[in-house]
């Protein structure tokens, strides 16, 4: 499956015109010997299957490709180092969207008659409908610059802080993108709970509790929350996964982030392959292996599969 | 050189500051500037400490002085590499003169100019602690063959044994070109044919100075030792490039390598340009190198004038056109482009009138063979050009559309992604749909878009680029970017990018070239006449002449404006 | 997902009136349609508004042009006049019926033209990839479900392997290479900058998305009786599959219709807002996005006015989407497909 992305990377970006790196690495205005130079200690000039083993070789093997554009700069380092950025943005983000919705998705399941449940739903409808980067660039006009001296002066700059350098700092500095990356999640996850929970509402096993007596309150809270989790959990993991392999790309660059999405986004843009092939290889690492996770996890937790 | 980020040569900012006929004042000096014209102040102990932050979007590549060619490094190599000679470090007209720097003099020159011998001062040391030895100086020099740096083959190919370095670069040895001998510290340099401009190429960073075990290969993000009052701690180039002051420094001459005042420069890369411009304001940052978003110029120009500077540059934003592909293949349709081109717009596009000025001419004002003529506006022609820039004249182009035959045709513009290159694009469209083309913008990544638009295969017809001067000389503009020469066809690296080639032209460039080592008065002129010439033709439309803006914090002080350099980063006092 | 099966057919109604009353019975139905067709009203007068209101060709360049407000002859792009009088400024919204109702952008254009205009690419380019993406997500999953297990898992390889790239990633990926170029395969030959990349690739990316859920369901629906018993009944595939597959799995895709538009919307946007979805002079809520990016302080307008619109039809796509989805089924639990 890895095998497959990284030839389908490979195929997209080898053939275009215009990105031969060879002048790029040399230089402005390198002469034609200096080209030839550079052509042969990249082995740009050998034949395709070559220069992908050759790659892929660096990339796995011996972990020491460098960039096209930042020559000397190992792609390695800088995938590992932009991670903690990611990671911290995205469980951050997580945590909140998670929050928010199991607590309005339950609600508005249980609320169904009141305007509390068309209400939130509204919420959910809006949050799965606002872009991310647009909404990043309003909360940026906001907070960095027309309200920055007055209201928000405690926002830091766009950028991101490592913990071990000041947990305050590096706190501050994701506040606001784990708002904005959540408000997304958080929607989706809110109308996924909710339109769950109601289904499990008219499940047989539910009928019985309530044949048996037992309260509508105490059925949503203990069975119906509990059954739903199995189509968040599956969701979720794919989500996770997704963004930490650098789905959250757009918030990354509308807020400075240098993370996995925004270091995938600059490579596609300097056409940079070798950075190319790395963060793409590591997206959708993350994505098979989350798949593969949700579907362990899918198969033991659902009573269903587990009884038949 | 171009200013972008990855191929910038920064090689001169050197501008000379003489009134032109277009708008060049500079303004705005506030209290950061320091300085008198010509001399640096002495130096101040007591105001000597602190941390220079600076931001910048991205980082510029490799941190090898003999390979990087971006303005964004140079200014850094100013204060950690030497050369034999540099450019005077100070503020004003004065930055476009050599100076000696690691050699105790200016050259002697004998044998008809081919050969210049250095006495190399003694007791500098490399921020490692060893001694710079004549040994260094030839090492340095076959390095620069060794490593394949850009300009190998276009600046130091007058150097006796060049060629064979050329061919084999992993072998070059410049034993016949670059005689030294430790016993007396004495460095002769032989060149195959006299070169007035062989100081210039000298005191670039190409040509600086490095330990003779510097690695034969680009050291990319690993610092190579140093000469100056700074010296590299660490660099990443997705986050942040440091330098901390080199404890084996001592001034020797303050012309040439001045002590610096911060104790450490810290270089975070990563800001949006809109990023920078909070934290410069906020005081989280001391000074940002990216071209100020158009939409904050009124806003720190109104509330925060005193920590702008402005100065006009040798440079200028043009328009190459294909010489050899439609429609621009016809000189009607290149010259209706020129008459077309409202550079007032382009001028509000890049930020006012205090920004830039209209240009016509391909030597810049105030640039060493300049001549004032403008062929291409409203109410001019070649045969009876104007003195300056006026209006455009839609009319005529789109008669001499018609004219040419190549109305209705597809043009593709080329440009760079960022916002003012775009907007530039976008009018440019505009402005072709008007006269009778079919235009569509195609902007790339700024860092592949110089390339690109060199390569003929790409078979791009029109797009923006710029020039920054590399050195105070007419043939740095003229016969670099128009020469035969300098075109290749089917190459990313063909800085001919109008694929121009008139062989008359092209020998009286090179015959001025030869006039300039005896008689620089005459050849000076002799290049404006070449440039009116050759603008008769209308290869590219020469759009303006950009100013420099450096917006620098609050504490900020004792800023100073190389011509050569920009900005002099050594000098400025955060304390 | 469920198929409709009511346990007691009381009426002799069909499965489809059913759900038709349902729909228009259910209030969502009618806000949304009502907020949809005021855009696409909008948009689609956007050449009258053009040529009456704004007077302006939005889409050329005036930046050295002047325009006449309240009797005055103003420069579109005016220089500063305070402090250094460093940069221009275009003009700020009027807030008048006229010229430059929503101001100026930084190529002199009226923004509320483009804005009108940039809705119709936006829109066509949703409706156009959403429509692309179900046919061939149909396609696909049919045959994916219905065949043999070596078909089966070679189109569901190929899936996962697009579906393995993230959403955004391919897409930014295939923009970035074909919008230099251009894209040439056999007689296919698109321009750089024309309409049918973005639709082409958007509705590309997103197929594994409806297609793994369609074929989850015809997989089932094979093992169900009155399949099997066509099939035992001789009947040919192509007859099967039109009788009964088909019309149990299209309430599925109805239901898909209103959020893949929605989907690719957001995603044309983000495209363009990223400079390789639409191109210039064209203009897509993205693209002016992004142009007001660069006005951000000083004439938020440009960025917030397509932003909000966005906002507006993506709200009422899957406001439309659930009220289609409760009149099919109200017990339908797409798995993963919100």
């Amino acid at each position: 499956m890895l095998v497959s992305i990284s030839i389908l990377v490979f195929l997209i970006f080898f053939a275009t015109p215009g990105v031969d790196p060879a002048a790029r690495i040399a230089g402005r205005n390198a002469d034609q010997l200096t080209l030839q130079q550079v052509r042969a200690t990249f082995d740009l000039d050998k034949p395709i299957h070559i220069r992908y083993v050759s790659m892929m070789k660096h990339l796995f093997i011996d972990r020491d490709l460098t960039s096209y554009v930042n020559r000397g700069a190992e792609v390695w380092p800088q995938l590992t180092q932009a991670i903690p950025a990611t990671l911290s943005l995205v469980f951050g983000a997580a945590l909140i969207w998670l929050v928010l919705g199991l607590a309005l998705g339950i609600t508005a399941a249980g609320a169904r008659k009141s305007w509390i449940d068309p209400a939130i739903g509204i919420i959910g409808i809006v949050g799965v409908s606002l872009p991310v980067y647009w909404l990043g660039e309003v909360v940026n006009l906001i907070t960095q610059g027309r309200l920055h001296a007055t209201l928000f002066r405690w926002v830091p700059p766009l950028g991101y802080v490592p913990f071990t350098q000041s947990p305050s700092g590096w706190f501050l500095a994701l506040l606001f993108p784990w708002l904005t990356l959540s408000i997304l999640y958080a929607g989706i996850y809110i109308r996924v709970i909710r339109s769950e929970i109601v289904g499990l509402m008219q499940e047989d096993y539910i009928k019985t509790e309530r044949a048996k007596g037992a309260g509508e309150k105490r059925i949503l809270i203990k069975h119906a929350s509990r059954m739903s989790l199995i189509t968040v959990v599956s969701l979720f993991g794919l989500d996770f996964g997704a963004l930490v392999g650098g789905s959250a790309l757009l918030t990354e660059v509308v807020f400075g982030i240098q993370g996995v999405g925004r270091l995938t986004f600059t490579a596609l843009q300097n056409f940079d392959l070798p950075l190319i092939m790395a963060t793409v290889m590591y997206a959708a690492f993350f994505i098979v292996i989350a798949n593969a996770i949700v579907d362990l996890v899918y198969a033991w937790i659902d009573p269903r599969v587990r009884r038949g | 050189m171009r200013r972008s980020r990855t191929l910038v040569s920064l090689i001169a900012l050197s501008f000379v500051l003489s009134a032109c006929g277009s708008s060049s004042s500079d303004s705005g000096s506030g209290s950061n500037a320091g300085g008198q014209d010509g001399v640096l102040a002495p130096y101040d102990a007591a105001k000597a400490g602190g941390t220079l932050t600076l931001v910048a979007k991205g980082a510029a590549g490799t941190l090898d002085p003999h390979i990087n060619y971006t303005l964004q490094f140079w200014q850094l190599y100013q204060a950690t590499y030497d050369g034999l000679l540099a450019f005077r470090k100070v503020d004003g007209p004065k930055s476009f003169e050599t100076v000696p720097d690691l050699a105790e003099a200016l050259p002697e020159l004998s044998d008809g100019g081919k050969t210049l011998t250095f006495t190399l001062r003694k007791g500098i040391k490399f921020s490692d602690g060893r001694e710079v030895t004549v040994n260094d100086v030839k090492a340095s020099y076959e390095r620069i063959f060794k490593v394949s740096s850009p300009t190998a083959g276009g600046f130091y190919n007058g150097i006796v044994g060049a060629d064979a370095c050329l061919a084999k670069p992993a072998t070059c040895k410049l034993d016949q070109g670059v005689i030294v001998d430790p016993a007396t510290n004495k460095i002769v340099i032989k060149l195959t044919a006299a070169d007035a401009t062989i100081n210039y190429k000298l005191a670039l960073p190409h040509a600086s100075i490095l330990p003779a075990d510097a690695p034969s290969k680009d050291a990319g993000t690993t610092p190579i030792p140093t000469t100056g009052p700074y010296m590299f701690a660490s660099y990443d180039p997705n986050k942040e490039l440091k330098m901390v002051r080199n404890p084996n420094f001592k001034e020797w001459n303050r012309e040439a390598q001045p002590a610096g005042y911060p104790d450490e420069i810290v270089y975070q890369f990563g800001l949006t340009a809109e990023a920078q411009v909070n934290a410069v304001k906020n005081a989280q940052a001391d000074w940002m190198y990216d071209p100020i978003p158009a939409d904050r110029l009124s806003e720190i120009g109104t509330e925060l004038p005193n920590q702008i500077n402005v100065h006009t540059l040798t440079a200028m934003w043009y328009l190459p056109m294909n010489n050899n592909l439609a429609p621009f293949n016809n000189v009607k349709a290149r010259q209706a482009v020129n008459y077309a081109l409202d550079r007032n717009a382009m001028v509000k596009i890049f930020g006012g009138e205090q920004l830039a000025s209209p240009a016509c001419t391909f030597l810049p004002p105030g640039f060493p063979g300049h001549k004032d003529f403008c062929q291409y506006t409203a109410g001019a022609s070649v045969e009876s050009p104007a003195t300056s820039w006026a209006a455009p004249d839609i009319e005529k182009a789109k008669q001499l559309v018609k004219e040419s035959g190549t109305a209705g045709q597809k043009v593709g513009i080329v440009v760079s992604d960022d916002e003012v290159n775009k907007q530039m694009g976008e009018y440019i469209q505009s402005v072709l749909n008007q006269i009778g083309y079919k235009a569509t913008l195609k902007p790339i990544s700024g860092n592949i878009q110089f390339t690109y638009i060199q390569n003929t295969k790409n078979k791009v017809q029109i797009s923006v680029s710029q020039w920054y001067q590399d050195f105070p000389a007419a043939m740095d503009f003229l016969y670099i970017l128009l020469g035969c020469e300098s075109f290749t066809p089917g190459s990313d690296s063909s800085i001919n990018m109008a694929g121009y080639c008139n062989k008359a032209l092209n020998k009286r460039m090179i015959d001025a070239m030869a006039l300039g080592v005896t008689d620089q008065a005459a050849a000076d002129k002799e290049w404006g006449d070449i440039d009116e010439a050759i603008m008769a033709e209308a290869p590219v439309a020469v759009a303006f002449t950009p100013k420099q803006i450096d917006f620098l914090g609050a504490r900020v002080k004792n800023y100073n404006f190389s011509k050569q350099f920009y900005m002099l980063v050594s000098q400025l006092q955060v304390k | 997902m469920t198929t409709h099966e009511p346990a007691f057919d009381l009426s002799s109604e069909s499965p489809s009136k059913i759900a038709f009353r349902t729909l228009v019975r259910d209030r969502r139905s009618w806000v949304a349609s009502t907020m949809l067709i005021i855009v696409v009203a909008l948009t689609l007068s956007a050449p009258l508004y053009a040529s009456l209101i704004s007077k302006t060709d939005p889409f050329v360049s005036t930046i050295n042009g002047t325009v006449v407000l309240d009797g005055v002859e103003v420069q579109v792009l005016q220089q500063s006049t305070e402090g250094l009088k460093l940069g221009v400024n275009p003009i700020g919204p009027t807030w008048k019926i006229g010229p430059y109702f929503l101001g100026a952008d930084n190529q002199g254009r009226d923004v509320a033209a483009r804005l009108l205009y940039g809705g119709t690419n936006t829109l066509l380019i949703g409706f156009a990839a959403a429509a692309l993406t179900l046919i061939i997500a149909t396609l696909v999953g049919v045959i994916a479900g219905y065949s043999g297990k070596i078909i089966d898992s070679v189109i569901s390889r190929i899936l996962d392997v697009i579906w393995a790239f993230p959403v955004y990633l391919l897409s930014i990926s295939l923009s970035v290479v074909l919008l230099t170029s251009g894209f040439k395969w056999g007689p296919i030959s698109l321009e750089a900058g024309s309409l049918y990349l973005p639709i082409f690739i958007i509705g590309l990316v997103y197929v594994p998305y409806v297609a793994r859920p369609i074929r989850g369901q015809v997989l089932a629906l094979r093992e169900r009786e009155f399949v099997k018993a066509a099939i035992g009944g001789g009947a040919k595939n192509s007859t099967i599959i039109f009788r009964e597959i088909l019309p149990n799995v299209i309430p599925s895709v109805l239901v898909f219709i209103p959020l893949m538009v929605s989907l690719a919307m957001l995603t044309e946007s983000a495209l363009s807002f990223l400079s390789i979805g639409v191109q210039a002079p064209d203009a897509s809520w993205g693209t002016i996005i992004k142009d007001g990016l660069g006005l951000l302080y000083t004439r938020p307008i440009v960025a917030l006015a397509p932003g909000l619109f966005i906002v507006i039809t993506a709200v009422a796509l899957n406001l439309l989407g659930d009220a289609v989805r409760d009149a099919l089924d109200p017990k339908a639990r797409l798995r993963g497909a919100f």
